[in-house]
């Protein structure tokens, strides 16, 4: 679960199914910045992931009442745990990303099926920061959100990828025991 | 192009720069930026900052950092900046008190353990009750098997499931053999263990109370099957687009286990329970839940006891219904209604030839609203009825018993200053057969620092009727019972080790004293010790170790008693250690248990001690074994003395368990399909 090869399978499906995202935003002010800010993360190195969630987060100050720069802050927030689960910013941006996650569940215009995606993904990183300790704690949490993520939107893309790498990161994870 | 040259050119750029520190220490990644646009940074390794914006007018400089207040400041000068942030306060809904609760369940605080935890605890086998024994507070009265808190009886223990009371939440037995809990620890997300001062949402139980939440609606179908040498058992689930139903059928019978393993005590019939459950759970809406469960057990069991020969065979059913709405601006709206109906039949029970019935009946009414006001209050407020049937029939004698117990309650949490809260309520009950009313007031102040650290203060009043027996016989006059809880608690945790030292002192008034062959409220007691609860992760890779230790000295005049004196299910001191260790599929538990000496008027018995082992095999992502020995070593452990004086002793000295869960359809491994 916390091999290189799993983690950057996972970051790169983020990034990938990412883009469609940004282009159905509504806000033509909001969606120039957004793409300003993703267009940074050709260069997946930590530090721009990092500075593109801070640029989302203030983006976000800007437009409270939108769902999109929400979704890809804690979409983002995800990816860099995923990949640098031991991280000293990790733990804070997973608090981050949970915060939004349930803010985005109350609100209107949230797509419950990405925010069931979402959560799937803040157990999966929980998993991949301990597997020891939350492998069984949250392995049922992260089936049951992509499955219901699944159900609410059998085309959810971004959930049926995350969904695969967790049942291979799972069988990988199980052979070698 | 040249136009947009000097347009570029000509927009002039002005550099922000600065430091931002806690006022200690430089805050590392902290957000800087211009509020309104994107220009921004986050701090350096040394909490430096240093970007450039093309905004002229009015600047408006934000820091965020989590955990911390954002800080907001107009810029009258843009370089040397110095930005101290402040510690954020806890918001009153984040915060979680757990003092005298032990939460299971995927929580982030305390001590979590899911429902595998449960069935691979020490000697549980399964039993939610029996796991719960591993923790302090908690007595071992190996003859009963039932929960015993902080030097309260059984019955003072209430259990909840979904929020609303079981009136039974025991299987049946004969005298001195272990009972079990009725439901299967894979019923649930979330156990909530509270050893005393819970709020006002909780009544009718001295000692504590056992909330569970079963699981949510599920989402895919599955079905399984478990086989031990005690019991067979069949469920699954069926999931619809925004619902899922369940069932699960279980027959347990001794009768092979008497066979391979023959124990002390003459059985004319083995015992045998046959159980049914279903549950239906639906997601009426994104901001509506509705779930239900019903549940039968039918229990039959005879056995030889000198010149008896004692047939019990008892129906107990319960079920439930709840809806849990999310109303908007931060209201929630919860309304539930439960029936439990026990019926017991004994023949023999104490005089050849004797017939016992007992019939007894309780529906449970509730409702209750919620609602965070602001991140520094929030309130509850609630009304329930308990509306109860029983009969009784015994030879000669025979009554019939109706009453209500209408209940009311409101419970505030508030954030007092930063690091200090108050949660303050009030319970307002009334029981129609005596028309008494009692308020009770409950209070914990909590001092919550950080994450780390925990310590509450809690003082409240509880209240209790007795048993339906003891009210008969008092001409319906009887007081109910009260006791005043005090309690303190310290708890400090790392993410590998737990500690939890607890305090407490409860005075009880108002208990059932028989005289004369009637009842009074006149028995009173007292129950004080201390609690302490170690638990590690660090010491090896895979090792999770406890150590629970309880000590209890409590005094109470009731029921029979001639004169105050130690209740003979309570012993001083009650010590339990466990071990387990995952090494790739199989996982070994060992639990070490040992309890002083109980008192009786014939004397007092020798100390309790039992080692037990268990393992557990992940055969198979569809299959686990599991496979226990309790007490290894044999020892006949010595629960009391009869009137006569004999020893009262288990029917068996050891305990082998074997069992094999297997999910025939579920697409998640290790995860058990019946329940």
């Amino acid at each position: 679960m916390t091999s290189r090869i799993f983690k950057s399978c996972v970051l790169a499906i983020a990034l990938f199914l990412m883009a469609p995202v940004s282009i159905n935003a509504q806000q033509m002010p909001m969606q120039a910045l957004v793409g300003q800010s993703l267009s940074k993360l050709q260069q997946d190195k930590p530090e721009t992931i990092l500075n593109c969630i801070a640029e989302l987060k203030r983006i976000e100050t800007m437009f409270p009442d939108s769902v999109q720069p929400k979704y890809l802050m804690a979409l983002q927030s995800l990816n860099y745990a995923v990949t640098n689960p031991h991280a000293p910013q990790a733990d804070n941006l997973l608090s981050d990303a949970a915060k939004t996650i349930d803010q985005m569940e109350q609100m209107a215009g949230a797509d419950l099926s990405d925010v069931c995606t979402l959560r799937g993904f803040l157990y999966m990183v929980r998993i991949v920061q301990d597997p020891a300790q939350n492998g069984q704690r949250y392995y049922i949490d992260v089936m049951n959100n992509y499955e219901k993520a699944l159900k609410l939107n059998p085309d959810n893309a971004l959930a049926q990828q995350l969904q695969q790498k967790f049942r291979e990161g799972m069988q990988s994870a199980m052979s070698k025991q | 192009m040249l136009m947009l040259l000097v347009a570029i050119g000509a927009t002039s750029q002005t550099t922000i720069s600065g430091i931002v520190t806690d006022g200690r220490e430089p805050l590392v990644s902290a957000n800087v930026y211009i509020i309104g646009t994107i220009d921004g940074c986050l701090t350096d390794s040394l909490g430096h900052f240093s970007f450039q914006t093309t905004k002229t007018d009015e600047l408006t400089l934000r820091a965020t950092f989590i955990g911390y207040e954002d800080y907001t400041q107009s810029l009258t000068q843009t370089s040397g900046l110095t930005i101290r942030m402040r510690e954020k306060a806890t918001a009153i809904d984040e915060v979680v008190v757990t003092a005298s609760t032990y939460s299971f369940g995927k929580s982030d605080n305390f001590k979590t353990m899911d429902a595998l935890d449960v069935v691979m605890a020490g000697n549980s086998c399964g039993d939610i009750v029996a796991a719960l024994q591993t923790l302090p507070g908690t007595q071992m009265v190996g003859e009963s098997g039932k929960l015993y808190v902080r030097g309260g009886e059984s019955d003072e223990c209430q259990t909840f499931v979904n929020g609303m009371h079981v009136l039974v939440p025991y299987t049946t037995n004969t005298a001195n053999n272990a009972s079990r809990g009725r439901f299967s620890p894979f019923l649930f997300k979330g156990i909530n263990f509270s050893l005393g001062g819970y709020g006002g949402e909780y009544g009718q139980a001295l000692s504590s109370v056992l909330p569970m939440e079963t699981t949510d609606v599920a989402t895919d179908d599955k079905w399984g099957v478990s086989a031990s040498l005690l019991d067979w058992n069949i469920g699954g689930t069926k999931a619809y687009d925004r619902s899922s139903l369940s069932f699960n059928a279980n027959y347990t019978s001794l009768a092979l286990f008497n066979a391979l393993f023959p124990d002390r005590y003459d059985w004319t019939r083995p015992y045998r329970k046959l159980s049914g459950e279903a549950q239906y759970k639906a997601d009426l809406s994104a901001a509506s839940v509705l779930k239900t469960y019903v549940g039968y057990d039918l229990t039959s069991v005879g056995q030889q006891i000198d010149n008896l020969s004692l047939s019990l065979v008892e129906h107990n059913i319960y079920a439930n219904t709840t809806l849990k709405t999310n109303l908007g601006r931060g209201y929630t709206l919860f309304t539930g209604i439960a029936n439990s109906s026990v019926v017991e039949n004994i023949h023999d029970a104490q005089v050849p030839g004797d017939h016992y019935h007992n019939f007894r009946n309780e529906v449970h009414l509730k409702a209750e609203v919620r609602k965070v006001f602001s991140p520094v209050v929030k309130m509850s407020a609630g009304a329930e009825d308990y509306i109860r049937h029983s009969t009784l029939t015994y030879e000669d004698s025979h009554y019939r018993l109706d009453y209500h117990l209408l209940a009311a309650h409101l419970d505030a949490q508030v954030r007092l200053l930063p690091h200090l809260f108050l949660n303050t309520s009030a319970r307002l009950e009334n029981a129609s057969y005596d028309g008494q009313w009692l308020l009770m007031p409950r209070a914990t102040l909590s001092y919550v620092p950080n994450k780390h650290f925990q310590l509450s203060a809690m003082l409240g009043q509880y209240s209790q009727t007795a048993e339906d027996e003891y009210i008969v016989r008092s001409g319906k006059h009887l007081s109910q019972s009260t006791a005043n809880h005090a309690i303190l608690s310290l708890q400090y945790s790392t993410s590998k080790t737990l500690l939890r030292i607890e305090p407490y002192y409860k005075k009880y008034h108002h208990l059932p004293l028989l005289a004369d062959g009637t009842c009074t409220a006149d028995g009173y007691g007292t129950s004080r010790g201390i609690d302490v609860f170690l638990e590690n992760h660090s010491l090896i890779r895979n090792l999770t170790t406890t150590l629970s230790y309880s000590f209890n000295d409590s005094e109470r005049l009731y029921l029979d008693y001639t004169s105050p004196r130690t209740p003979d299910y309570a012993s001083r001191h009650n010590l339990r250690l466990t071990a387990k260790y995952a090494i790739g599929k199989v996982i070994i538990g060992l639990a070490e248990s040992y309890a002083s000496g109980r008192h009786y008027p014939q004397g007092t018995t020798p100390y309790y001690n039992s080692i037990d082992a268990n393992i557990t095999y992940l055969a198979h992502p569809k299959v686990i074994v599991y496979a226990s020995l309790n007490n290894i070593f044999g020892r006949t452990n010595v629960f009391g003395y009869k009137t006569d004086g004999s020893n009262i002793t288990g029917s068996r000295d050891r305990f082998f368990y074997i069992g094999i869960f297997v999910s025939l359809k579920n697409n998640k491994a290790y995860d058990i399909s019946n329940f």
